[in-house]
């Protein structure tokens, strides 16, 4: 066997198993024992590879979003709407990573609101517990739509679906702050605003990071 | 639920069949689109046209191939697609870089002395060559090496023959050798280039 028909060997055969005279001409030819050791060294570093990687949960929101809107998955808006009005938000949350967040965020806030005083008198004094959060993310809301003026290139679909979804949580998080305000004792609707902040918060962490790809 | 469920209410138009088959399947399309473009921003992009593809025509699959074959063609083919709009002139799943018999091409250096890369290159390197390789050797390269598929799934996800396939990942993995070589030099340089400008500065 000489180079170039283990050059076709390899070609149609792969590396493995060898035949005989393949095995013969590696033993004789150094070149070719180098090619043969570099190329299985390559192969068995990229079997080391992750071969399965988890997306960002965002995408299969967008995903949803978008095969609800077009009507593809079926039956949604008419259980949405006989549903209690906190289910299409609960049905986000719904995922591992949404809901680790979401419960990080609770437990702050519930810890923040309790304190060491009652809670009814925790509540007089702080009249409005998430003003600051508000406040933060009120900056990063305009702070985004300034690089987005800035931008000149078109969005992609993954940046429309993440403002597609920033508009249904700030149009639930106008519900909860509305109920809240109704009955401040509502402890559901409080959970609930708390976990609309934090989406909040990360989908306009995901916006910010894609900026560079609006450009 | 088995994925045969899955797709049959999908069909239908279930919510939880579609998430169903999205968790099973999404994180090695996800791994393959990313490995295929390189960057977290145009693979989640590529993720979800695949998948929205997949969705919309899921009507439509008979179970002629695995779904998880059909699912892989859309995505190679929705990846493919958008790296022949980015990349002018148009490469072609046949590369460009076809060995030439007169000059050998990647295969003269079947015979020729070179580095002897094993263990001087490690996964990086290694992910930053695979990022080098023309769109046709990486799709390859990628789903039978990294991946795992056999020739005659690629060959279908791919729309051509085994023999093409074989061939494809031959070509692959010696251009990758090439670049792998090429990198391991470039190390060499610089470490050799701080070294002495180490020494000048210790004069």
């Amino acid at each position: 066997m000489q180079c170039r028909e283990l050059d076709v060997f390899f070609e149609q055969e792969g590396l493995a198993p060898l035949s005989a005279a393949a095995r013969q001409h590696l033993s004789e030819c150094y070149a070719c024992k180098h090619f043969f050791d570099d190329v299985t060294g390559i192969v068995a570093l990229a079997h080391q590879l992750p071969a399965e990687v988890d997306p960002p949960e965002h995408i299969w929101i967008s995903i949803r979003t978008e095969l609800i809107r077009e009507g593809t998955i079926l039956g949604f808006s008419s259980e949405r709407e006989s549903a209690p009005w906190w289910h299409s938000f609960a049905e986000l949350f719904r995922s591992r990573t949404w809901a680790t967040a979401a419960v990080a965020m609770v437990i702050i806030v519930v810890a923040f609101m309790l304190g060491s005083k009652p809670r009814e008198e925790s509540l007089q004094v702080q009249e409005d517990p998430y003003s600051s959060t508000v406040t933060a993310l009120s900056q990063q809301e305009h702070d985004l739509a300034n690089m987005q003026l800035a931008s000149t290139g078109e969005a992609s679909a993954v940046d429309a679906s993440l403002r597609q979804n920033l508009q249904q949580v700030n149009e639930f998080i106008a519900d909860c702050e509305r109920r809240v305000r109704e009955v401040p004792f509502d402890e559901l609707a409080r959970e609930y605003l708390t976990n609309a902040y934090q989406q909040k918060a990360q989908l306009l962490s995901a916006m910010m990071d894609r900026g560079g790809s609006l450009n | 639920m088995s994925e045969a469920d899955a797709i049959r209410l999908a069909q239908a138009g279930d919510a939880a069949a579609f998430e169903f088959l999205y968790r099973l399947h999404g994180r090695r399309v996800y791994a393959l689109c990313l490995r295929m473009v390189g960057n977290p921003s145009d693979a989640e992009d590529l993720m979800q046209e695949a998948f929205l593809q997949l969705f919309r025509k899921i009507g439509t699959f008979r179970g002629e191939s695995a779904f998880s074959t059909w699912l892989h063609r859309m995505t190679v083919n929705v990846v493919l697609m958008r790296l022949r709009k980015k990349t002018l002139p148009v490469a072609s799943l046949e590369e460009t870089t076809e060995p030439d018999e007169e000059t050998g091409g990647p295969r003269k250096d079947i015979g020729a002395p070179d580095l002897l890369l094993t263990g001087a290159v490690d996964r990086v390197n290694l992910e930053r060559s695979i990022e080098k390789l023309p769109p046709g050797y990486r799709t390859v390269f990628v789903l039978h090496d990294v991946q795992g598929y056999e020739h005659n799934e690629i060959a279908d996800i791919m729309g051509c023959s085994v023999g093409n396939s074989k061939s494809q990942l031959h070509k692959a993995r010696t251009r990758l050798r090439d670049l792998l070589q090429e990198e391991v030099r470039e190390q060499a340089r610089n470490e050799r280039q701080i070294a002495k400008t180490q020494t000048g500065q210790a004069d």
